[in-house]
């Protein structure tokens, strides 16, 4: 009875573990435990697979175009019609570019390039309105990463450019069309940069392509099968030297 | 014995019961929230609840399993959350949505279709009886078979876990909350997350491994 106890609060903890629950010190006894014991290892393989299906496969329920509006009808909600606050605007923009698109994109379809911009401005401009502008807050990429890597398919690639005067402030899951697709959060001075890792299957690598919405400036590049997208409201020239200096930092260990 | 009172001796969580009567509270003050309020409450609202619409939807149509019943529990959810947007704190409020929205739903359910919430009833004698190692111990599929399973199989069995079970494994795998908000979100302590979401995880990966193969 007790040793069953014992086991069931073991993988509890393996579950837990996989979540990114964990402090470093317990994370670490789960890690012993289950070096130790095939059977809590195989029980992380398969929540670990489960995880992946769930992200991967499981259609989202993305709600159906008009309930926005229904919404804002129901509480007497009037669109603002003279001298709209030009960031509601853009906003409201977005989440319905979203919401359009995902009423006619499942998961798996690649969306379109700008339906993703719209959806990076958003998230960025949204992760600023928010007391934290992020899900983790780290400025340790081995404490950034295992978050990630409970929460979505795959973990980012996450460099340390602190020396480089762009520290690491966090992390964050964003949902772009219908997908949950990891971001990281670097600072420089008091500019925030959000960089976010949207996958692109099958698309060729491309060198960092720069234009500018809503007063932000925005970096994309593609490097294997990955879409990255900066956004910030730091200077062009900043920003490039942020993808730069990104791009030529190995992850190290 | 109606469906109600048992509810409330042995539901599925105390605090649904309780926020939901508060709600209810704010509900028959028959105040007019939409004449009385201020434009701060809607750009309040704005900020605060419209961009969690689509988390809102998601949680809604797994509690309800219909498409539906979900836009009606997500507008009315909406209402609960506009009357009381004034006195809600910043923070984090895709919890405080999502709390709106199940809370909303399961009154919904208990009114309108009551045989989708009686298999509750006696899911935490269930709870105390068992452990995750009885659901672990037998048949427990290979990873590999559990990578294999297709999308429609997966669905399947996740809409046929006991509700309490459901909404875990949804808060937690689909709309990634942490165990913490998904204890303020169900109102249960963080240990009863847990195991429900473990026994949830296992009885799905059990369901989908046996089909697949």
């Amino acid at each position: 009875m007790m040793r069953a106890a014992t086991y069931e609060d073991a993988t509890l903890r393996v579950h837990a573990y996989v979540d990114g629950e964990l402090d470093p010190a317990n994370a670490l006894g789960v890690e012993a435990s289950m070096a130790s014991d095939p059977a809590l290892a195989a029980e992380r393989e398969r929540i670990e697979a489960f995880r992946r299906l769930v992200c991967e496969r499981l259609p989202r329920k993305a709600s159906p175009f008009g309930l926005r509006a229904r919404v804002e009808a129901a509480i007497g909600m009037r669109r603002p019609r003279t001298q709209p606050s030009w960031r509601a605007l853009a906003a409201s923009i977005a989440v319905t570019a979203i919401l359009a698109s995902g009423a006619t994109s499942m998961l798996v379809a690649p969306l379109e390039v700008n339906a993703v911009r719209e959806g990076i401005v958003d998230a960025h401009i949204r992760s600023l309105m928010a007391r934290q502008p992020i899900d983790v807050a780290s400025s340790d990429r081995h404490t950034v990463k295992p978050w990630f890597n409970g929460r979505i398919p795959r973990a980012p690639r996450v460099v340390d450019l602190n020396k480089e005067d762009f520290p690491l402030v966090g992390g964050r899951i964003d949902v772009i069309g219908a997908s949950p697709v990891p971001t990281l959060v670097y600072g420089h001075g008091k500019h925030l940069i959000s960089l976010t890792a949207v996958p692109a299957a099958g698309s060729a690598d491309s060198a960092p392509a720069s234009s500018e919405t809503g007063g932000y400036n925005i970096l994309r590049w593609i490097e294997d099968g990955i879409a990255y997208w900066a956004i910030s409201d730091a200077s062009a020239t900043e920003l490039d030297k942020f993808a730069d200096l990104f791009r030529t930092t190995p992850p190290d260990q | 014995m109606s469906i109600a009172n048992r509810q409330d001796q042995n539901g599925l969580t105390p605090a649904h019961d309780r926020s939901g009567r508060r709600l209810q509270v704010l509900f028959a003050t028959g105040s007019d929230g939409q004449a009385s309020a201020g434009e701060d409450d809607h750009r309040r609202f704005a900020r605060l609840v419209l961009p969690h619409l689509n988390d809102a939807y998601s949680l809604a149509r797994w509690i309800t399993a219909n498409r539906a019943d979900a836009e009606d529990v997500v507008q009315d959810a909406s209402l609960r959350a506009f009357r009381a947007i004034a006195n809600v704190a910043d923070g984090n409020s895709r919890a405080w949505v999502l709390t709106i929205v199940r809370n909303t739903a399961y009154t919904w359910l208990r009114k309108n279709r009551p045989s989708a919430l009686v298999v509750v009833d006696d899911l935490e004698a269930v709870e105390s009886a068992q452990g995750v190692t009885a659901d672990l111990d037998h048949e427990t599929p290979e990873t590999a078979l559990i990578a294999k399973a297709d999308a429609a199989s997966l669905e399947a069995a996740i809409a046929e876990l006991p509700p309490a079970y459901r909404e875990t494994l949804i808060l937690r795998d689909v709309q990634g909350l942490g165990y913490r908000e998904i204890s303020q979100v169900t109102g249960v302590p963080i240990g009863t997350v847990m195991s429900r979401l473990a026994r949830g995880r296992a009885q799905v990966m059990k369901t989908i491994g046996r089909k697949s193969s």
